[in-house]
């Protein structure tokens, strides 16, 4: 059975580009634009991979911290990457702290997403 | 931003016609004699989203604190739909309990609109959901008491799980306890599973009411559960959600086989 990912992001294009480049590679792509919708996905669908991106509603947001903590809570073995156009230190820190997987910075080679959510489900538990 | 939102996702909800509804029958089986006691009322989300499964819409309706608002357009939904059945014997709908902490007008509207849609309020069966607490305020309890009379009974879903504990039990006195697969799932193999299941059983004896087992899938687990005392059953094994219109022509198919058959002299 494939693996099944989930990715969340508030621009259509990053979901149509990120869905048309893991599709073809054998993962079941699930795409949410919200955070509500991205925890009822998680919380009621086995994913392997979340890959979101930091902000989804504005410049000073990080629903994707609250995802990551809800994988944690409700689904931990889910794996998770956050992405961010606008990181630092200190949010990378939380990142950490809340147990995400792994942090990339925006934009990024969609080969080298591939490679970090293939290297994540390779040791998956 | 609102707790409600705006967002484009929770506006399709409420377009017209965005909710449907099939039915899943409760079946009554004694002995070898069934026959369907209600019919559950499912609600599906907006085709081709991510929450057209009903499960996931009212997760996500939840963590947008819309409950209230999209029980009603559910229940109007499932009215609307249920109105054409044939021999509708119970009608069981879904409501949050917060819905009835919230809204304190929705006993009256629900029993206005089964009404419009000619089914008597004796055949409903409210069925209380919940997730999270405070579920048991004054307005709570009120709403429960006027749903009954109105002559509609309670089911509490998921009995055994979460918030539908003992306390839930004793604050609603529900006629029907819905026990939730977790514990009917594998209770054909499993002392421990039938165990929890006699014990449900017994106690809705004794609080007057009925057990009703969910989730049934396979003949042990029907067999199990009607060793622990239960006679109503809801799952797979015995009928699968359908729409409205697929009710109708089995309902229809069935008259006319019986009126093709020879008749007696």
């Amino acid at each position: 059975m494939s693996p099944q990912i989930l990715i969340v992001d508030d621009e259509e294009p990053i979901l149509s580009a990120v869905r048309e480049y893991f599709e073809p590679l054998g993962y079941g792509v699930d795409c949410a634009r919200e955070l509500e919708e991205a925890e009822a996905l998680l919380a009621h669908v086995r994913y392997a991979l979340l890959i979101a991106d930091l902000r989804l509603t504005g410049s000073q947001s990080a629903e994707g911290l609250e995802l990551v903590r809800f994988v944690r809570e409700r689904s931990p073995w889910t794996r998770t990457i956050l992405l961010t156009g606008f990181g630092s230190l200190e949010v990378e820190t939380e990142a950490m702290g809340r147990g995400v997987d792994a942090f990339l910075q925006k934009p990024q080679p969609l080969a080298r997403l591939a490679a970090v959510a293939e290297e994540l489900l390779r040791i998956s538990p | 931003m609102t707790a409600t939102g705006n967002g484009r996702l929770w506006d399709r909800i409420f377009e017209p016609g965005a909710l449907s509804t099939v039915f899943q029958p409760i079946l009554e089986i004694r002995g070898g004699a069934r026959a369907v006691f209600a019919v559950e009322a499912l609600t599906r989300g907006p085709r081709g989203t991510n929450i057209e499964r009903s499960d996931i819409l009212f997760e996500y309706v939840r963590r947008k604190r819309g409950e209230a608002r999209v029980d009603r357009l559910a229940i109007a939904a499932a009215l609307q739909e249920a109105r054409a059945l044939p021999g509708l014997p119970g009608l069981c709908l879904n409501v949050h309990a917060s819905t009835l902490e919230q809204d304190r007008t929705l006993p009256c509207w629900l029993c206005e609109l089964a009404e419009q849609s000619a089914i008597p309020g004796e055949r409903l069966i409210i069925e209380i959901v919940e997730h999270a607490p405070p579920w048991s305020g004054r307005n709570f309890l009120d709403s429960l008491d006027r749903l009954r009379d109105l002559g509609m009974r309670i089911a509490l879903d998921d009995v055994g799980l979460g918030q539908s504990n003992y306390r839930m039990i004793l604050d609603c006195r529900p006629d029907l306890l819905k026990i939730d697969r977790h514990f009917v799932a594998g209770a054909g193999r499993d002392d421990d599973r039938r165990a929890v299941l006699e014990s449900i059983a017994g106690l809705a004896r004794r609080l007057g009411g009925r057990a009703v087992a969910e989730g049934i899938e396979d003949e042990e687990d029907l067999a199990a559960s009607a060793a622990a005392g239960i006679d109503l059953f809801q799952g797979f094994l015995l009928a699968r959600p359908q729409s409205g219109l697929r009710m109708r022509e089995a309902d229809e198919a069935l008259a006319r086989e019986t009126a093709e058959l020879p008749q007696p002299l």
